[in-house]
């Protein structure tokens, strides 16, 4: 990738961080934490935005993030009080300012209406309170805000700004390894403001050019108290392909009281004249305003290019300490601020701890994951190539396969580890859903989420983000009642929303639960007669109706909105939850709510299994679904109708499976007491009793995807490659189990199957 | 480079537009463009500039001196805000391009 849009790329990446310490920081005002420290983070959060956005030319965003941050500085400088109608406006502005960097991302355009109105609201809610504006730039229609820059002065003048003087003389051979004045110039802009003139007496004449030779030396005036390493740094990699002189300008005056505003527009800063700060916070106020914004864009950038640690939100505070005191130098390059050895003992200010992280291509993790995938099935393998050359379990070289195992399976969990995110990422993007959702319908909505803290694999969660968008408005466009008719039941006006992640038996669990009125059956059941999915006179249990909404072409598009009906249904949202390994059900009450609930596995990478044989085939049973295992006696067997078998435990009946049968593999049923059995458990908590020929044992596999190597095959989730060689199946539990459950579900699944051939 | 005569004064302006990217690998397509029109007005609309580099900056700047000394009209319009700080940043202002001359009609 060329490095400007490795940095752009980063420069996103940091923007959504950002984004989310927005909108929680908003969040947290909105509860009432007004404190300082909330409301900088949350300034902070914007201006960083702004002050990258602004580096990379994005001038819209940069327009609305000014807006949007000129309102939040009221808020700070408590001129403005963030009242339940300022915060929901800021919220809003919040959101939009998420659009606009996803657009800029993307290079789409942003709704320009949706961002005027906003940009125009939060003036009027600004100037409502502003007493004093002292920058003119904010008074001037929002079509010429800020960025368009101020012209630097190009004249050769002596610099006297302090700071540092840089003189830098590309050679070609700096632009033929792909490197980019203009980007190295860039980045000592974000060290400090800077004060470019050109050097263009070597330009030859136009036909005797090089286009591709480098004529052109810059003289960098910088006006930051940094060390020499960290504009070295900026130089690292040209370092042998330019001329550079990297000297102290002489200089007397207190530079950091006294930027020069041309020059800081040159910074990729902004236009705005800082606000004088209230004494007792001056340390924050000065190290969000102007220049200390570019030290944070800078540390993205090295981020980027160097994945160094550290960085923390107090370092730009220390500026200003520092400001008095003009050696030793306060400011440092964020990469030379390895933990342990940065000087100031500063933590994280925002709650947030920034620990030691690097950020890695996932490309790299994955390959990595499937190495150690691969690893595994050796080292299978080759224990079973041990074995089988008749070696005592008692030698030494079981022993040390012992423990290569144990290596492998931590190397494994570790590897694991890295991938697993808090399910946070997702969750924090769904109060804007639900705000976007409540504000179309007119409902009155309040999210509640809890475990936002749960890790699950960062695939999967990139994966749920949208069956749960589609569950939560669904929720409240479907789910949630009107505020009158809310109030007619005797319920509060608000409508809830719950959203929960927890962990259960290995795997992560999420709910969408809501306090509406709970899916009517009689509707659902006349819709699905009316669509042909069931047959009119068909027998349906309360739950086998709650489950005809997820039917394929079972639509409620017909009725309101735009919200839930975008051409997804809820049997897309079960698709993709399925093609995760995944679960969805649903219970409801009338009058009470629905509840969705997910169940999904929390890697798509390996699974604990139970490998067991079925009529001379190797299949493997998901450990988390198996609660016991059993050798079943006839007589505890009963045969219900023709063909349906149940087991008699513990005082309950519980349905018999045949894998064997279920899968095809046999038509003769296996008799129950010449088959070893398995309790198991799918989702929703249904039970059902497995019988197999035998079980083999125990091991971790690595899930080797079937959709993706062959298609998707009911009752199959995965294949895996044991250590022999050979490929096992691995047992879809919930599918299966469910073969034991209704008509309806099974013509469910034959239905499915047609367009699985088709696909093939 | 063949050099060219001058063509008729009078002649109309050839109006060229900017690639998006002129970064190292536009370089010389750039400088192509622009010996191709070696004494003509030209009228170059960098609106869709996004990305801007120092060779590109060259040539620019060799063809500006090049066109003035032709006694040709030489301007680049329409740089976005954020070309412009660009351009600031490398110490030129978005005008320095430019070289008026009383264009044909």
């Amino acid at each position: 990738m060329d490095p400007m849009a490795a940095i752009r790329e980063t420069f996103f990446q940091e923007c959504e961080e950002q984004l989310c310490e927005l909108e929680s920081g908003l969040m947290r005002m909105e509860g009432g934490e007004t404190d300082q420290e909330t409301v900088n983070a949350v300034f902070r959060a914007v201006h960083s935005i702004k002050g990258g956005a602004g580096a990379f030319g994005l001038e819209d965003l940069v327009r609305f993030a000014h807006v949007f941050e000129t309102a939040l500085d009221r808020v700070r400088s408590g001129k403005l009080e963030a009242s339940a109608n300022a915060m929901r406006l800021l919220l809003r502005a919040s959101d939009a300012l998420a659009d606009q960097v996803r657009c800029a991302r993307d290079g789409a355009t942003p709704d320009e209406a949706q961002t005027t109105s906003l940009a125009a609201a939060l003036k009027a809610l600004t100037n409502g309170d502003a007493t004093e504006q002292s920058d003119p730039a904010e008074d001037d229609g929002l079509g010429d805000l800020t960025f368009l820059p101020l012209p630097v002065p190009v004249e050769d003048e002596t610099l006297q700004t302090g700071g540092w003087v840089i003189k830098f003389r590309p050679f070609a051979d700096l632009y033929a390894n792909a490197n980019e004045a203009a980007l190295l110039l860039r980045e000592v802009s974000m060290l400090g403001p800077v004060r470019v003139t050109v050097d263009r007496s070597a330009l030859p004449d136009f036909a005797e050019l090089d286009p591709e030779g480098a004529y052109l030396a810059w003289t960098i005036a910088l006006h930051a108290e940094c060390d020499e390493q960290a504009i070295r740094s900026a130089f690292e990699f040209v370092e042998d392909d330019c001329e550079l002189v990297i000297s102290r300008a002489s200089d007397q005056s207190d530079r950091l009281n006294l930027p020069q505003p041309d020059a800081e527009v040159a910074g990729g800063g902004t236009a705005e004249t800082i606000p004088t700060p209230d004494p007792v916070t001056a340390a924050n106020v000065t190290a969000n305003s102007g220049m200390p914004s570019d030290a944070d864009v800078l540390a993205m950038i090295r981020k980027a290019q160097q994945s160094v640690s550290s960085s923390d939100r107090e370092q730009p505070g220390a500026i200003a300490g520092g400001a008095q005191n003009p050696s030793p130098p306060a400011v440092r390059s964020r990469q030379d601020a390895a933990p342990g050895t940065d000087g100031a003992p500063s933590k994280n200010d925002t709650g947030s701890a920034v620990g030691a992280t690097i950020r890695v291509d996932l490309d790299r993790v994955d390959r990595l994951i499937d190495l150690v995938g691969e690893l595994v099935i050796n080292e299978a393998m080759l224990t079973q190539r041990v074995m089988e050359a008749g070696l005592a379990r008692a030698s030494g070289v079981a022993a040390a396969l012992d423990e290569l195992e144990h290596l492998t399976r931590e190397i494994q969990d570790s590897v694991m580890a890295i991938r697993a995110q808090p399910v946070r990422s997702v969750f924090q993007r769904m109060p804007r859903l639900v705000r976007e959702v409540a504000a179309m319908t007119g409902k009155q909505v309040r999210l509640l989420t809890d475990g936002e803290g749960t890790e699950v694999d960062k695939t999967v969660i990139e994966r749920i983000a949208d069956p749960l968008t589609h569950m939560i408005r669904n929720a409240i466009d479907h789910g949630l009642e009107s505020t009158d008719a809310r109030l007619a039941a005797g319920k509060p006006e608000e409508g809830v929303v719950r959203l929960t992640a927890l962990h259960r038996s290995g795997r992560i669990v999420i709910e969408v639960a809501d306090d509406g009125a709970g899916i009517n059956r009689e509707r659902v059941k006349a819709k699905a007669i009316e669509k042909g999915l069931v047959a009119p006179e068909a027998q349906l249990s309360d739950e086998e109706t709650d489950n005809l909404i997820f039917l394929p072409g079972f639509s409620t598009a017909s009725e309101v909105s735009d919200i839930s009906g975008r051409g997804v249904g809820m049997d897309v949202v079960r698709r993709s939850v399925q093609s995760l390994g995944g679960r969805i059900s649903i219970a409801s009450r009338p009058g009470a709510g629905s509840t969705f609930t997910l169940s999904l596995p929390l890697t798509l990478a390996v699974l604990d299994g139970m490998v067991v044989s079925v009529a001379g085939h190797t299949l493997i049973v998901p450990l988390s679904a198996i609660i016991e295992t059993l050798q079943p006696q006839a007589a505890n067997v009963h045969t219900l109708g023709t063909d349906v078998r149940v087991v008699a435990m513990r005082g309950r009946y519980i349905p018999l499976v045949d894998v064997g049968m279920a899968l095809g593999y046999s038509e003769v049923p296996l008799e129950a007491d010449k088959s070893v059995a398995l309790l198991v458990e799918g989702e929703g908590g249904i039970r059902a009793v497995l019988i197999v020929d035998a079980i083999q044992g125990q091991r971790q596999v690595v899930i080797k995807s079937l959709e993706a190597n062959y298609r998707a095959v009911p009752g199959i989730a995965a294949a895996t490659v044991m250590g022999d060689g050979r490929v096992a199946l691995i047992l879809d539990v919930d599918a299966i189990v469910s073969v034991t459950r209704t008509e309806l579900i099974r013509g469910d699944a034959l239905r499915a199957e047609p367009t699985l051939l088709q696909a093939s | 480079m063949p050099k060219r005569s001058n063509p008729p004064k009078g002649a109309a302006a050839v109006k060229l537009r900017l690639d998006p990217i002129l970064d190292i690998k536009a370089s010389a397509p750039l400088y192509a463009l622009l010996s191709r029109h070696r004494g003509r007005d030209l009228v170059i609309d960098a609106s869709a500039v996004e990305r801007f580099g120092g060779q590109c900056l060259q040539v620019l700047l060799a063809a500006r001196a090049r066109w003035a000394a032709d006694q040709r009209g030489f301007l680049v319009e329409g740089f976005s805000p954020g070309v412009i700080a660009t351009l600031e940043l490398m110490g030129i202002e978005p005008t320095a391009f430019d070289h008026r001359r009383e264009m044909g009609a």
